[in-house]
């Protein structure tokens, strides 16, 4: 079972992708107000979710999960790092899908609002994350420093999710995840959106997969290089 | 170090950040402090009263309504988004003529549509409740 969601993991996130493009390009009508413009929900909100909360969420959970005495291990670890940059990759799409989508409708490419603004200092949390990271060789410290880090920049993901409610931007409030539990989005819209979230979600998870293999590979490289320089050290040695 | 960084954050709050974190004012808000604002460079939002557009060279003029009765008069530079249009939310950047006038001279207009998506052709679209829009 397990080996054959693996195994269906990559055609079916290309498929709901495929199936958002085809439904958000050419099946879905245009909005009232935005026109052709409205293409973008299909695209931007669900690069958001994966940024902040599939991605980043995930990183905070494996370093959570890290630190935790009992859960601890190296595969945590990696999960933390691999899916941390990621999130990097997908806060720099957030950022640019909307600024394409900001221009033409708020007419700016960029506003300072709480929203926007808030996103950015996570993106430079996430590039500060793998800075960390390379500063530091030691595995046990660079794992136990990064998973801390990333705990503690988590704290601004729910900061990003309430600002459109805590003070007022130019960013629009939720459409889908309302306080009021009120869709905002209407009709074939709203499922080509949900289609968008869920193949963006299968996405992050296929490029964690292949991700996490390479760090494993990478590592058992690094190990075995250190292997051959020692054993040549003592061939000289002798 | 967590020590200082907790005052520091405390210090930062205290002195209203969070509330320096609202991106503009509305009518209301701007009218409830006319006499201290003057003429400030501020964000204003309100929303774009119909029949009040009109386009000039420079740019365009119209009427901003707040809640009730409350409204401010724009004229603002440069050509406005493309969504610009009746009853749109906007956010204008710009200045009260003088700390007693409802004028207002804009230089840029934003606009801040809502986070609802209905289909231009409604009949084509059911909402989430059966009802067509």
């Amino acid at each position: 079972m397990i080996k054959l969601s693996q195994r269906l993991l990559g055609p079916l996130t290309l498929l709901l992708l495929a199936l958002t493009f085809w439904l958000g390009l050419w099946v879905t009508p245009p909005d009232a107000v935005q026109g052709d413009l409205v293409r973008l929900l299909y695209v931007h909100p669900p690069i958001a979710w994966v940024a902040l909360y599939v991605s980043f969420g995930t990183a905070t959970i494996a370093s959570c999960l890290y630190l935790w005495q009992r859960t601890r291990s190296m595969t945590m670890d990696r999960i933390a790092y691999c899916s941390m940059e990621i999130s990097v990759v997908f806060i720099a799409l957030t950022l640019i899908t909307g600024s394409i989508w900001g221009r033409p409708t708020w007419g700016v490419w960029w506003a300072w609002d709480a929203r926007l603004t808030s996103t950015a200092i996570l993106g430079v949390f996430a590039l500060a994350y793998l800075a960390l990271r390379r500063a530091n060789d030691d595995p046990t410290q660079r794992a136990r420093r990064g998973a801390v880090f990333a705990i503690l920049t988590a704290i601004n993901v729910p900061i990003i999710h309430f600002s459109v409610l805590w003070w007022k931007t130019l960013h629009q409030g939720a459409s889908v995840l309302t306080s009021t539990g009120q869709l905002n989005v209407h009709g074939s819209m709203l499922w080509t959106m949900l289609i968008g979230f869920v193949g963006f979600t299968l996405l992050f998870f296929w490029l964690l997969r292949e991700r996490y293999r390479l760090e494993v590979k990478r590592d058992r490289l690094v190990a075995s290089t250190v292997d051959e320089a020692l054993a040549q050290r003592r061939r000289e040695g002798v | 170090m967590i020590a200082v960084l907790v005052v520091v954050v405390v210090v930062l709050l205290s002195q209203g950040l969070l509330k320096s974190l609202n991106y503009f004012e509305t009518v209301d808000q701007a009218l409830g402090q006319r006499a201290s604002l003057g003429t400030k460079v501020i964000r204003l939002e309100g929303v774009v009263e119909p029949g009040t557009i009109s386009r000039t060279n420079a740019g365009a003029s119209f009427t901003l309504t707040g809640t009730g009765s409350n409204h401010v008069f724009v004229s603002a530079q440069g050509s406005p988004p493309q969504l610009f249009q009746a009853n749109i939310p906007v956010v204008v950047v710009g200045h009260f003529v003088s700390s007693t006038s409802l004028d207002f001279v804009g230089t840029q207009i934003m606009v801040k549509h809502t986070s609802n998506y209905i289909a231009a052709h409604p009949n084509r679209v059911k909402a989430p409740n059966g009802t067509t829009r």
